[in-house]
């Protein structure tokens, strides 16, 4: 049977994945070959993405990812029911009525930012918006150093997007080890500074967090530091990317959002799920499943396409165009089941600013003419997102 | 039109509560809390709605 089975790459395409993604859900099992020593089967239905999500007992997160970690990340690494107990300790602090206090904030800084190129004419959206408003926010919320931003989104980088030739996985395994190392030295000296220094910031307040009537141990605060670090720093970024470049290529649609910032809401989620950012998701097999007649061993890698979930038509009328007037949106951009993003919340209220306050102070932009607009494959950032910003005298 | 939710299956998405927040909020994690567990008319159809919202199955909006 598995001879059957269509070779796949979901990672390509990632300038305009939507095409590639109604061939995966042809399949609609597909194989990838990583050069791993189990094969990896590629999900990309939006029925067959929710089964996977949504049955943690039969498709595992704890040894699906290896990017550089000495032990599993927490909370994505770790499988219920044992995961509910980190939840029921970090949820409430990324929770909607806690991230709404950061809502001023959030929109200061955005603010702040754009009066650093509000007179220029052309911008790197990536470099001036795209990073600093996330990342910003990301390390004050924890409490890190923001003059050192440069360098955690640098190890997040070599960690992510290791600058490899597309495929050598031993050299990208080892700038993921490298770096590891660096992210765990560097917060076992800052989690030391907290057990001593309290402050009121998200990494003091998990430095002295308790599961189960005890204290986290320090292995267990590095592992939530470890995916902090990654899932805080890049995906609001890739996000802000993916919407600008859409709409700064689709004038009737920044032109709707300019005359009725009440749309901007329905916008986050409508981009969220056909742009779909975080385009595919790892889980590992833990017991023998049968998909679409494929056999699927303990052991055996899943990778689930959310981006083609989202653009399925079984489930989306006009799957592959941007409305934002949808009623029936029940996207899975953030994934699904237990492991549901962490940061949902504070993601969508971020995206929401950022949509706000850039058309109110700059209605009219668009992509340099002749540049091409590239996305990363996995999480689709755009690196060089120039900005043409004009009608100079509607900016404020 | 009775509304409910179950608790075990709603893993925060958040949907319900801004589609329909009239008649779901959240709870500190960000879960689902069913506001008014019974409504008619406009409320309905948005309760309705926010159940085709949820990822997770976890709303029912029925009579």
């Amino acid at each position: 049977m598995s001879d059957q089975i269509p070779t796949v790459n979901p990672f390509g395409q990632a300038d305009d994945p939507i095409p590639m993604y109604r061939e995966l859900r042809e399949c609609p099992i597909g194989r990838m070959d990583f050069g791993q020593k189990r094969p990896s089967f590629v999900v990309s239905r939006y029925a067959d993405v929710r089964y996977v999500l949504k049955n943690a007992e039969i498709f595992s997160s704890c040894e699906a990812i290896d990017i550089g970690n000495d032990r599993p990340m927490i909370p994505l690494q770790i499988d219920p029911p044992e995961h509910a107990k980190y939840r029921r300790l970090m949820d409430p602090y990324l929770g909607p009525r806690e991230v709404a206090k950061l809502e001023d904030d959030i929109r200061k800084l955005t603010n702040q930012i754009i009066d650093g190129f509000i007179d220029k004419d052309q911008i790197n959206f990536h470099e001036e918006f795209a990073v600093p408003l996330p990342c910003t926010m990301f390390l004050r919320l924890v409490g890190l150093p923001i003059e050192d931003m440069e360098m955690f989104v640098g190890w997040k980088d070599d960690i992510i997007r290791p600058d490899v030739e597309w495929g050598d996985v031993e050299a990208a395994a080892e700038i993921r080890e490298k770096t590891g190392a660096k992210i765990y030295d560097y917060f076992g000296g800052v989690i030391d500074e907290r057990l001593a220094n309290p402050g009121d910031d998200l990494l003091s307040e998990f430095v002295h967090g308790e599961v189960e009537g005890r204290s986290l141990t320090k292995e267990e605060i590095l592992d939530i530091c470890y995916l902090f670090i990654l899932a805080g720093l890049d995906t609001v970024t890739a996000t802000l990317d993916c919407y600008f470049a859409y709409l700064a290529s689709h004038p009737e649609q920044r032109q709707a959002i300019v005359d009725d910032p009440g749309v901007i809401p329905a916008v986050v989620e409508e981009l969220l799920r056909h742009e779909t950012p975080v385009q595919v998701f790892p889980r590992t097999v833990s017991r023998e499943v049968t998909m679409h007649g494929v056999d699927l061993e303990p052991g055996d890698h899943v990778l689930v396409v959310l981006g083609s979930a989202n653009t399925d038509p079984e489930e989306f009328e006009d799957a592959d165009e941007v409305h934002f007037d949808r009623q029936d949106n029940r996207h899975l951009a953030f994934g699904g089941g237990p492991h549901r993003c962490l940061g949902s919340h504070f993601a969508r209220l971020e995206l929401r600013i950022a949509l706000e306050e850039f058309h109110k102070r700059i209605p009219e932009y668009s992509v340099l003419a002749g540049a091409g607009v590239s996305f990363s494959p996995g999480i689709r950032e755009v690196a060089d997102l120039p900005l043409i910003l004009t009608a100079e005298g509607a900016r404020q | 039109m009775k509304v409910s939710v179950d608790d075990a299956v709603c893993v925060g998405h958040g949907r319900c509560y801004a589609v329909a927040p009239e008649v779901f909020g959240a709870d500190d994690n960000g879960h689902c809390v069913v506001h008014r567990a019974v409504v008619d008319g406009v409320l309905a159809d948005k309760a309705r709605l926010a159940a085709r919202n949820c990822p997770e199955e976890a709303i029912t909006a029925a009579d």
